[in-house]
This record gives C-alpha cells, structure tokens and sequence, in this order.
C-alpha cells in the first residue's frame, strides 16, 4: 500500500502540487487523471522520488520514503516496477539485455536462470523471438511491452505506468491495458497509472483520483464517474461527443 | 554566483560518481566497453593528425632554420620536444575533447531526455556511478597510450621528411632526437594527459547529465561540453606547466 500524504511541491513561485492525500491499495489499479499541465506527473513522479516535495509524506508500507536516505530510497525502488511514457528502454542494448538488466544488478542468477526468466518475462506480454532486436527494431506496442517486461523481472511489489498507452492504436492500447490488469491481480501489485485515456480508465480503473490545478479534486471507482456532479470532473471525462453519447445513454 | 552554483552541482555530481560500483563485474565490462569507445575509435584520428602535424612541423622548422650557426640536429630535437611536452598531450586532447567529449554529452543527454537516467534511479542503480565511472576510468587507462602513440608517430613523421626530402639529413634528425632527452618530460607529459582526461569526461558527462529539454538541449550541451572542457584543458595546462616544471 502507498499512501501520501499532505504532499505539496511548487517549482519557483508556481505551486504544482497543493495538499495531495491519497491512499493506493496492493491488488488494484490506481489511476491519476486530469488535463495536461494539472500536476498529475509531478504526482507520479514525487511518489517515485524523481521529485522532491517541499512538505508531506509518501510511505510504501509505512516505510517513509521522502525524507529517506538515498540508500534506503534505492531499496525501496528495487521493489518498483516503472513503464515510462516513451518506454525509456535502453537504446544500445537488445530486448533480452533489457529486460536482464535488473537482474544482473541485484541478483545471483545464473545465466540460465536469468534466460529462463526473461523468457518467462517475454512470454507473458505476449512477445516471442524477439530476444536479439534492439529497441529501434520492434514497434512503438512491442517497446511498451518490453518496458512491462522489463518492469515486472524482479516482481515489484509497487507498478508506475506514466501514459502506457500513449502513441498507441487503440487495439494495442487495450492489449496493453489488459496486460497490466493481469499482472496487478496475478501479483498483487500496488499499481498507479497517470492517464487520460478513457478507454483504460473505462476498462481497467479501479480507483481514480482527479487532479485538477494541483489539487485532488475528486475520488471515486469508474462506476461513479458517471454520475458525479463535479463540474470540472464532467468537463474532463465527458469532452468528447463520444463520451457524451455514452453519458447519455446511460442516464 | 551562478559560477558556484555549477561548481557546486558539479562536485556533487562527482560525490555520487566516486563511489562504490554495485557489481565489479559489471563495473569492469562496461571499462572495457568504454576503452573501445573511447581509446580505441580514436586511434585512427590521433595517428592521422600526429603523422601529419610531426611532418610539417619538421618540414617548417627546417626551413626556417637557414643560418649556418644553428646545428641541424636542433630539427629533431624541437619535434621531439614539441609533441612530448605540449603536442601529444596538449593539442591531441582539445581535439579529443571535441571527439570524445561532445559523444559523451550528446549519449549521456540524449539519455536524460528519453528518460533513460530516471529508468535507472527507478531500478535503484546509481545512475552517475554507473554511466560516468567507466568513462572517467576508461579515459584515464587510454588517454596515456594515445598520449605515447602521438608522441612516436609525431616524432615518426619528422622522420619521413628527412628519409623523403633533403631539408635535413636522417642522421642529423636522430641525433636531434637523442640530443639532451630529459626523461622526466615524459613523466610529465602523462601526468598531463592524466587530469585532462579526468576534465574532458567528468565536464562533457556532467553537461549530458544535466540536459532538460530535447534534441535541441542535447546539442547544446554537447557544445557547451567541448567549449568548456577546451577551456579548462587550456587554464590546467597553464596550471600543471607551472608546477611541475618552473
């Protein structure tokens, strides 16, 4: 479990993050949603300790992770699975160097061991015989993928997807989106996505947070999206034609 | 103030690049990887500018050595001089900063912008330890070779010109060569090559480390990287040449 709280951060004069509390429960997708520019990276990245917040707390299991010591920070981010917005793969190493990167690092695997798992690894997103490629040589979806792969190696106890489906079709996304579904109820992990996409807040979303001018602004399942009566919520979710039709019809 | 602040930030950087590697293994490997890059793929480039620049410049101090008075053995003796106290050591690294330096930035920065550093310190690696130790630590254990190369093939391509032309004789150039050796000069010479190849990595990597932005930012630093490392080069050569050898 991830809980944070009354986190605040500002860059220069300009506050960014205003009083943010938020419990992430193990098991279940948590997703951040809001409008570009409203905070909600600068979230996702303060829980991770890519930024500092000027006050507040983040605890990964009660464990204190803000004002921690680098090396206990580095410990606790070995049980962090992290899918970047670009995938943030290696660019001068292959799909398998990826992926057993992690477990060069910190553990004592064999060679074999470590093959077997990347390929249990690579299995598991649904990529095969793509070993020996480098980044630049498979699809931006097979690079998502592979970023899930390599996330998952070490079996975190805690998943961050900064926009998976970003730059994807939408079947891919939905592949995508149920990919990391599985994994989080097949692992328990504690999982946080930062999205605007409706299509996997609809699909997968089990507790939403809305993050508007740096505020949380609203809570709730997907369920409950639909009959909020928080203006800026509505705005948000229902800006499409799409998703007014659905609206509609569901009311 | 804006100058202490990057010093600043520079040396903190360093605090967290001068630690302990997580795997030596791994530590070692991505040494020898680095080796190539660095010192191997600048072999042809130092070869190619030492033979040339050893050949016109015992070409141009032999022509302009006309009076009788001046024995012609000095030829040889000013080339070697040349490259082992300011050539090989000096020159090859300014052009070595813009060679391996704006590499470093521009592989470093690009890092940074695709995310790829922050990939790192979310898996818990020490990510300036683990990027820029095995560059520093490849430069310091190639620099001195390439150093030595450029002197012999500096020194090798005066001695073309004498074996092709008549602008001094074969003899003279190697008594030149052997005339007053002051060994030290060598010791000297490594010594420099030594911290220049700790200022060109750790500057163009601390540029790399530092970019925000995108593929503009990157070239940038990988300019600002050369520029500022050239300068230090130039103000540690003053520095070194004062203290080691007045």
């Amino acid at each position: 479990m991830i809980e944070v709280k009354n986190v605040n951060k500002s860059f220069g004069e300009q506050l960014v993050l205003i009083d943010i509390n938020a419990v992430f429960k193990p098991g279940k997708i948590n997703m951040i949603i809001g409008r570009s520019g409203s905070g909600k990276t600068v979230l996702l990245k303060s829980v991770i300790g890519l930024h500092s917040p000027e006050t507040g707390e983040i605890l990964f299991d009660g464990r204190e992770f803000i004002r921690a010591n680098i090396k206990f920070k580095r410990e606790i981010r070995k049980e962090i699975g992290m899918v970047f917005q670009g995938g943030a793969l290696f660019t001068s190493q292959s799909v398998e160097d990826n992926i057993m990167f992690p477990l060069n690092l910190f553990t004592n695997m064999s060679k074999k061991e470590k093959i077997d798992r990347v390929n249990f690894c690579l299995d598991r997103v649904n990529i095969h015989n793509a070993n020996k490629l480098f980044p630049s040589e498979i699809s931006g979806g097979m690079q998502k993928r592979v970023a899930i792969a390599r996330a998952m190696v070490l079996n975190p106890k805690y998943l961050f997807c900064d926009e998976p489906n970003s730059g994807l079709d939408p079947q891919t996304a939905i592949l995508i989106d149920q990919l990391i579904h599985e994994l989080t109820v097949e692992y328990n992990m504690t999982t946080i996505i930062n999205t605007h996409d409706m299509n996997s807040i609809m699909q997968i979303a089990d507790n939403i947070i809305f993050i508007f001018e740096g505020r949380k602004w609203w809570q709730g399942g997907r369920e409950d999206i639909f009959y909020t009566d928080n203006t800026e919520l509505n705005d948000f979710v229902f800006a499409s034609e799409l998703c007014k039709k659905i609206k509609k019809s569901n009311s | 103030m804006k100058l202490f602040s990057v010093i600043g930030q520079y040396l903190i950087l360093m605090s967290a690049v001068f630690t302990k590697p997580i795997r030596t293994r791994i530590f070692f490997k991505r040494v020898f990887e680095e080796i190539e890059q660095i010192g191997m793929d600048s072999i042809w480039i130092v070869s190619i500018v030492s033979v040339f620049m050893g050949a016109v410049l015992t070409l141009q101090v032999a022509i302009n050595f006309t009076s009788p008075v001046i024995p012609q053995y000095l030829i040889g003796l000013s080339a070697r001089d040349t490259f082992i106290l300011e050539f090989s050591s000096t020159i090859i690294c300014l052009i070595l900063a813009g060679k391996v330096g704006s590499n470093i930035a521009s592989e470093i920065g690009t890092m940074r912008i695709t995310e790829q550093i922050d990939a790192l310190e979310i898996m818990g690696v020490n990510s300036a330890n683990y990027l820029i130790l095995p560059k520093i630590t490849a430069a310091l254990i190639s620099f001195p070779f390439l150093n030595l190369l450029s002197i012999i093939l500096g020194i090798f391509g005066g001695y073309l010109i004498a074996v092709m032309t008549d602008v001094v004789t074969i003899y003279d150039y190697v008594y030149g060569l052997n005339y007053m050796f002051i060994p030290f000069y060598i010791t000297y010479s490594l010594i420099k090559i030594c911290v220049f190849s700790i200022i060109i990595t750790s500057v163009s990597a601390f540029h790399g480390y530092y970019t925000f932005g995108g593929a503009l930012e990157v070239g940038k630093s990988s300019t600002k990287a050369v520029v500022y490392s050239i300068i230090l080069v130039l103000l540690f050569n003053l520095i070194l040449t004062q203290l080691l050898l007045t």
